[in-house]
């Protein structure tokens, strides 16, 4: 298993944002869905080795982040595109996701190969010359995106993905997600409950820093048949009943 | 390497770091030649310190946040080589500023100075984050103004913490700044400058 947590919690002075987490995951593509305050952003830090768990136990590619050496090898096998983006204005597409490459030790031989199949995969091949500050909201989500697969991840971790990006985007991104999904542990947190339908074998769905559901999108959208709960789709049907279950 | 000490250096906005302290050796060389009254004299020259260390400590702010901090373990490495390559920068132009000047304390001071108020910088940085890291620098000058104010207007201040309150060749007064570099070189490696929160919602 690429991912395997067991009963992690995290908290930040009084609040406890993830609260007893057990959770594994292989290669595949995994919609973490959840409202707001729910724990994805914790969950995913902590994945992503950004904040060490307050308890529990973490594995992430058969590799314990709590010691350094582990946890540098980890790093360079992961991917993370955080919920807020930082990026120096000045820099071109190409020089952002390369800046990424040698950081994270890419062989410089095979940099530029790798940075322009990166700037290609998310789209933006046409804009790899520009600067990062004449980019729009969705195709600095997409640089962002370039310069977490630049290493060829064995575990990738997006927040909020498709924030910005219109219908066309997410529709071409729901494929990349599939086509990393492939080789690679893939983790979507989102709001978006078409996207985790579209793109994910897997849905883990959080609530008050709890996974209160984990199965499959088509398993979500049995828990609403038949169910008066809210939602315009059938897993939306889903998503609500099992909140509403859940909070009960 | 040199492909990623590039990439990294203008991400930290080094030159315009280094065109700010060169700007504060030329307006310090120019004001040196006008005539000061003995406090003046004195104090001058560490309210430019100050402001070196200033630019130093801000230059460590990260744009990336945290997907820059789980990369490989180059960055502490090229945070370190920054902040020291950025402190030389600034010893040498304060330096550069005595030739022809009457510089109170002479150069050894004034690296002393800027040493350790660097230090303070880089802790600040570490704590606060890049775009506060000069509170540290700014608050611990108006003490060391206030030391040197002391000296003619007794009790003086003499610890060797107060270090610009002692004179250039005081070995007390230059371990103190010495030590405060090196923590902040170490902070600012292995912590890097605390990222700003991103805008809620």
């Amino acid at each position: 298993m690429n991912i395997d947590i067991t009963d992690v919690t995290r908290r930040f002075g009084r609040t406890r944002a993830v609260a007893g987490v057990t959770m594994s995951a292989g290669p595949g593509v995994l919609g973490l869905l959840g409202p707001n305050g729910a724990g994805k952003t914790s969950l995913l830090r902590m994945l992503a080795t950004v904040i060490p768990p307050t308890s529990g136990r973490i594995r992430l590619l058969e590799r314990d982040p709590g010691v350094a050496a582990q946890r540098r090898a980890i790093r360079r096998r992961l991917g993370y595109v955080p919920q807020h983006l930082g990026y120096y204005p000045s820099f071109t597409v190409v020089e952002f996701v390369e800046y990424f490459a040698l950081l994270k030790e890419v062989p410089a031989a095979q940099v530029p190969r790798a940075v322009a199949t990166a700037v290609e995969r998310v789209g933006l091949g046409d804009k790899a010359r520009a600067r990062m500050r004449t980019l729009s909201g969705g195709m600095l989500r997409r640089a962002g995106i370039a310069q977490a697969i630049v290493n060829d991840p064995e575990l990738l971790l997006l927040d909020e993905p498709t924030a910005g990006l219109d219908p066309e985007q997410r529709v071409a991104f729901r494929g990349l997600l599939r086509d990393l999904g492939q080789t690679a542990t893939v983790v979507v947190s989102t709001h978006l409950v078409e996207d985790v339908g579209a793109a994910c074998a897997q849905v883990a769905l959080m609530d008050g820093g709890r996974i209160v559901f984990h199965g499959t999108p088509q398993e979500l959208t049995a828990r609403g048949e038949g169910r008066t709960a809210a939602g315009d789709a059938p897993l939306e049907r889903g998503y609500s009943t099992v909140l509403a279950e859940a909070r009960s | 390497m040199t492909r990623l000490v590039h990439l990294h250096l203008a991400s930290r906005r080094v030159p315009a770091a280094l065109a700010a302290l060169a700007g504060c050796a030329i307006v310090l060389w120019a004001a040196l030649h006008r005539h000061w009254d003995a406090y003046g004299a004195l104090q001058l020259p560490l309210l430019f310190e100050t402001a070196c260390a200033s630019v130093v400590a801000i230059a460590t702010a990260s744009p990336f946040g945290d997907p820059e901090r789980v990369t490989g373990h180059r960055l502490p490495w090229l945070r370190m080589a920054t902040a020291v390559t950025l402190t030389i920068a600034a010893a040498a132009v304060l330096a550069a500023t005595g030739i022809g000047t009457d510089l109170a304390g002479g150069t050894t001071t004034a690296v002393r100075n800027l040493a350790g108020l660097t230090g303070l910088g880089l802790l600040c940085a570490a704590l606060l984050g890049g775009a506060l890291a000069w509170i540290a620098p700014v608050a611990y000058a108006l003490l060391g103004v206030y030391a040197l104010y002391t000296q003619w207007h007794g009790p003086a201040l003499t610890s060797p913490c107060i270090w610009p309150g002692r004179p250039g060749d005081d070995l007390g007064g230059a371990l103190c700044s010495g030590i405060v570099l090196c923590a902040g070189l170490v902070a600012i490696a292995i912590r890097g400058a605390r990222d700003t929160p991103p805008p809620a919602g």
